[in-house]
């Protein structure tokens, strides 16, 4: 199963308005995001940094919240979107 | 573009920073008052005497700020309110206004086009869109009827 991150950040409302989505689709499809938050955590911030290069051109050239992200395989899904959309993605 | 220069007014000490002076000044209305200062004096000039910049001035600032504009705070009162908590955080944890839906990169030309207001009205969230709003949705375009 390949490895799923999500980046979020606490008062960002497109991140609340996911995080209910993303946890009906671990429930669904028994897949696991890890959620990293990146303003209150810095090395969660760090980590999202480091990944720069791979997430801000998928994202209008900034790092922004919700981003999911698949190291493995550098896919990447930006912004609030509908729970089909992001179980497709998942299950690329 | 130039480095952007700090002027002030030399008959009411208001700060500008730019390219160029303005012609007229916003505060007292005197025309050609403007000379070129340094850094270091548009802080001290500007830092004396500031009264904190609560939330609530914040609330007010951007209501008059989009009362001329084509664009509105979001309607969405709950909305609003966790976008402000984490402007605030941002500002007391990071030491600016930056935008709680996207994250400062450390490199400084970048971050300061996260501060809130950003310039979201060339992104892709707003521009060309009917129902365009800036990333976080603190700023919504404004309907016919609002």
């Amino acid at each position: 199963m390949p490895k799923l991150l999500m980046f979020h950040a606490r008062e960002c409302p497109h991140c609340r308005r996911m995080m209910p989505l993303v946890e009906r689709l671990e429930k669904e499809e028994g897949v696991v995001f890890e959620k990293l938050e990146v303003w209150h955590d810095e090395k969660n911030a760090e980590m999202m940094r480091s990944y720069r290069n791979i997430l801000a051109p998928k994202c209008g050239g900034q790092l922004r919240t919700p981003t999911f992200f698949k190291p493995e395989t550098n896919d990447v899904l930006c912004g609030e979107v509908e729970y089909d959309k992001l179980k497709g993605w998942a299950a690329q | 573009m130039p480095p952007k220069k700090y002027w002030r007014c030399f008959i009411c000490n208001d700060i500008h920073y730019g390219l160029f002076p303005p012609v007229l000044c916003p505060t007292c209305k005197v025309k050609n008052a403007y000379v070129e200062i340094s850094e270091q004096e548009a802080r001290k000039m500007s830092l004396p005497g500031a009264a904190p910049f609560t939330k609530e001035d914040f609330r007010r600032a951007i209501q008059a700020f989009v009362a001329k504009n084509e664009f509105q705070v979001n309607p969405e009162q709950d909305r609003v309110e966790t976008l402000l908590e984490g402007i605030f955080a941002n500002e007391s944890n990071h030491g600016l206004k930056y935008c709680p839906c996207r994250l400062a990169t450390k490199d400084f030309a970048e971050d300061i086009k996260i501060v809130c207001p950003c310039n979201f009205t060339i992104h892709e969230t707003y521009q060309g869109q009917e129902k365009g709003e800036c990333w976080c949705s603190l700023f919504v375009r404004r309907t016919k009827n609002a």
